[in-house]
């Protein structure tokens, strides 16, 4: 399928989207049918083009600096907020912060735990390690280094998050690279800005020296990429190939085991239907006599990146309720002090229009309409640039916490920029609109006298 | 309370400049001044806006700096000058390392004789050594006694001697705490519905920040000593408080080893030494590293191993440089649009003023000054609201790449911050006036009077 009609079909099946094109439609409706207002608002504004392009360009730059924390802010509420369907469950080390469990718990876990034959059974499930290694011994730099998710290859398409917002061509990519990595365990997927960093290229074979398993140096092959955007800095490898290392680095050390060997399952994420599911199998998780030693926790997903999150919240609050009010208010009062010296320099005209026989609330809403002209056009320029150039050019804004990686705009954006702007151009109008209404013709015109 | 004075020379040299500048202008510019100032108090309402406008700006970049600032001082007192930090081969940080596990596989035990006269002695007479195990485990946040289906991380620190690490580290005691005994554990004889139990509570000493997250979710303030807390389905007592505001270890918690070990860590992760002469560190560093063979140890200075933990710091450091950027262009257009309207509404007396005498470049610093005082009245204003951040408390992680801290830090709004926050504003200020200044040095007398 073409990418354009690809992209413009997933459009028409998003919510936000279609209620979008609504108010872009009412917006165009509501221009038309006040055709002659809207051209004496833009006339006005033309009459002093430098105050507009000024005011203009102030609501742009504050505009884009919201966008961009709310686009962090807003992906961190979804990730970390609960669902009540499809859930993702996440068993843990029960104490330790950096959970290392014995890779033999994987075969337990997948199943739930159950015992019973009423006992639930995941949908779904994967078993996560990591492997972290750079391309030279002893030398861990940002060109060198590589950081695997070890999984079986088959669960990504199922299990992993966003391979929903793939391309065709994309997804078509990583299916031929699972059958590859399947075919041969050294065989693995890297993400495209991480290939280039390393300059490496699909088909190359490289050898890695291991950062967090003791002596697990490994030879890989290159076989397919992973997209830009969230995994773009990321690599897969097979599950399988980490495990037979493990085993055998004993064969190598006259039968000693390495000391990780139990403790190479980090992750196991699994797949339930909804809340009273995962309920369900969080408990038969936590009181199985199989995974004791060491025990083991089952939160959702949500949850246990909330948790890691915890320890960012003071700077996340800041972020929410210190910052973005503070540019908010900013916008209001450059917007403020544009419009009170347009009225001030337009008494005269506010008179004239009285006796021409304007209303005091048609001035009113005159002069509040250019301030909204302003203010929703240059939030909606802005947004929606910033949509275009970070998920276009540049492939995300970098969050460079935990795994994160990089967060997209989202299409809300394309809303938020004209509301901020229409939002702040009304608060810091109101007032200076309020004193256009409540010019009085008699003593304007005294003063021309 | 200032801090780090005097102000950095890089800074102190643009504000000086800035004012002398400011100073000439006005001495040797013979500008109008008194009609610059009568009309900055004529139109009050625009001047104040766009000042709060400034004060805004100005505030949000002292606020965000201060959190940096906090965080690069924990870094910074965390070490010890002479101190060196001893932790196993390739690990980034005391989480990664492994040590071994006995206290005779520590490396204060593979120091030569000639080595270990080097290391500084306490008033006993013994070496100035620390061994530590570095434990995070995850902790469930109960409130009121509820769950509240989140974990924090807890950051313990298995010790043998804890009064040796104290000294070790320049940490002392709050009045009133001792450190645990010898046993680790003490009974607790009654729960706390009165009835008699048998549970051992683990005996700790915890840092001021820490006792005051850890009080908060039960006793809503910070816990004191004798109070209890739970982790690791395990009650614990406070026997002591440590005076550690303003380091790493305000977050930790530290327990008999031979206890926390099983929780996470039965090696040792670090030790720390304390050497005579401590511009000998480095040297020594060097050494022992190349040495201590038995294990595969990595040793640098205590102050280059926090220097490491800076990464955090300074992408965040960037992230507030670029939003204040953007926010303070933001706060130049606002600034531009209240000096052409000055200037628009100004232009008979610019005519005027041009046929009473005064000169082109007169006009241009009458404008740009009065655009500078702007300025400098919302930088000022915006320097006194951020300044009231100085000494909240936030938690946030430092991290050198690899693993990381959770810690508790203070913002701190120094001298260099306000006088960063006033140059700002001043550049602010400058680059929203000089081009309506320009604009109204260009007006001709008669066209304007028109």
């Amino acid at each position: 399928m073409n990418p354009l009609v690809y992209k413009l079909e997933k459009l028409f099946y998003n919510p936000t989207a279609v209620v979008l094109m609504a108010c872009s439609a009412l917006a165009l409706y509501l221009i038309f049918s006040n055709y002659k207002a809207v051209q004496f608002i833009i006339r006005s504004l033309k009459r002093n083009k430098l105050r507009t392009i000024l005011t203009s360009l102030a609501i742009l730059v504050l505009v884009l600096v919201v966008t961009a924390i709310w686009t962090i802010l807003s992906k961190l509420d979804e990730i970390t907020e609960e669902k009540s369907k499809d859930l993702k469950a996440m068993v843990t080390e029960k104490y330790g912060a950096r959970s290392q469990m014995p890779y033999s718990y994987a075969r337990g876990l997948a199943d739930g735990g159950a015992r019973k034959p009423s006992d639930v059974h995941p949908q779904d499930n994967m078993a996560w390690s990591f492997y972290i290694g750079s391309l030279e011994k002893g030398k861990f730099t940002r060109e060198n280094f590589m950081f695997f998710f070890c999984m079986d290859p088959e669960k990504f398409p199922t299990m992993m998050d966003e391979v929903d917002t793939f391309s065709p061509t994309d997804l078509a990519i990583l299916f031929e690279s699972i059958k590859k990595m399947k075919a041969d365990k050294k065989r693995i997927m890297v993400g495209k800005e991480r290939l280039k960093l390393l300059n490496k290229r699909v088909g190359d074979r490289i050898k890695l020296f291991c950062q967090n398993y003791k002596d697990i140096d490994l030879e890989f092959e290159v076989c397919g990429t992973l997209p830009e955007g969230r995994y773009e800095n990321s690599a897969v490898m097979n599950i399988d190939y980490l495990q037979d290392a493990i085993d055998g680095y004993a064969r190598d050390h006259k039968g000693e085991k390495h000391p990780q060997a139990d403790k190479a399952l980090t992750f196991m994420f699994l797949k339930t239907e909804d809340r009273n599911s995962f309920e369900r199998l969080a408990e038969q998780i936590s009181t199985s006599s199989l995974f004791t030693n060491p025990a083991v926790k089952c939160d959702t997903a949500s949850s246990g990146v909330a948790s890691f999150l915890d320890a960012y919240r003071d700077l996340l609050w800041g972020m929410r309720w210190l910052l973005v009010p503070a540019i908010l208010v900013t916008m209001a009062l450059v917007i403020s002090n544009a419009i009170s010296i347009s009225v001030r320099e337009r008494r005269t005209e506010m008179a004239v229009l009285k006796v021409l026989g304007f209303s005091p609330s048609r001035i009113l809403f005159l002069v509040l309409g250019e301030a909204l002209f302003v203010g929703v056009l240059s939030g909606l320029i802005s947004s929606g640039g910033l949509y275009l150039l970070i998920n276009g050019l540049i492939g995300g804004i970098p969050f460079p916490i935990g795994w994160f990686g990089k967060f997209e705009i989202p299409l809300a954006a394309w809303w938020w920029g004209p509301a901020i702007g229409g939002g702040t151009a009304f608060a810091g109008s109101f007032f200076p609109a309020w004193s256009a209404r409540t010019v009085k013709v008699s003593e304007v015109f005294s003063k021309i006298g | 309370m200032m801090h780090n004075l005097p102000v950095r020379l890089w800074l102190a040299i643009p504000v000086a400049v800035t004012l002398l500048v400011f100073l000439l202008l006005v001495l040797v510019g013979k500008v109008p001044l008194s009609y610059n100032i009568r009309n900055l108090t004529v139109r009050w309402r625009t001047t104040l806006l766009t000042s709060l406008a400034f004060t805004l700006v100005i505030s949000l970049m002292i606020v965000m700096l201060a959190f940096v600032n906090g965080l690069y001082e924990l870094t910074q007192q965390s070490a010890v000058p002479g101190n060196i930090v001893i932790l196993s081969d390739g690990a980034f940080d005391e989480s990664m390392s492994n040590l071994g596990n006995a206290s005779s596989s520590s490396p204060i035990y593979f120091m030569t004789q000639e080595q270990r006269e080097q290391l500084a002695t306490d008033d006993e007479g013994n070496p100035l050594v620390s061994l530590e195990a570095y434990i995070v485990v995850a902790q469930p946040i109960i409130i009121d006694g509820k769950p509240n289906g989140r974990r924090r991380f807890l950051q313990l620190r298995g010790l043998s001697d804890p009064a040796m690490t104290a000294k070790v580290h320049n940490l002392k005691m709050h009045p009133g705490g001792k450190w645990y005994s010898e046993a680790g554990v003490q009974p607790i004889e009654r729960t706390e519905t009165g009835e008699p139990t048998s549970e051992q509570a683990i005996q700790a000493v915890v840092g001021e920040g820490i006792a005051r997250e850890l009080g908060k979710d039960h006793y809503h303030r910070a816990l004191q000593v004798g109070d209890f807390f739970e982790a690791r389905d395990r009650k614990w007592i406070v026997t002591g408080i440590l005076h550690s505001a303003g380091s790493t270890f305000d977050s930790e918690v530290w327990a008999k080893m031979q206890i926390v070990g099983p929780f996470g860590k039965e090696q040792w992760t670090t030790c720390i030494a304390r050497v005579k002469d401590k511009d000998h560190a480095l040297e020594m560093a060097k050494e022992l590293t190349k040495t201590v063979k038995e294990v595969q140890v990595q040793v640098q200075r205590e102050i280059d191993y926090y220097d490491k933990l800076n990464t955090t710091n300074f992408q965040f450091l960037l992230a507030t440089a670029v939003v204040t950027v953007i926010i303070g262009i933001g706060g130049v257009f606002g600034v531009m649009n209240t000096m052409f309207a000055a200037i628009s509404q100004r232009s008979k007396d610019i005519g005027v003023m041009r046929i009473l005498g005064y000169a082109r470049r007169q006009i241009l610093i009458s404008f740009f000054l009065e655009s500078l005082f702007i300025a400098l009245v919302g930088g000022v204003l915006g320097c006194a609201l951020g300044y009231m951040a100085n000494g909240l408390t936030a938690t946030s992680i430092v991290s050198g790449g690899g693993g990381g801290k959770s810690v508790v830090l203070k913002l701190v709004v120094d001298v260099n911050i306000l006088t960063g926050g006033i140059l700002f504003a001043l550049f602010m200020g400058a680059a929203g006036g000089l081009i309506p200044a320009l604009s109204a040095m260009r007006l001709r007398p008669l066209e304007s009077l028109r």
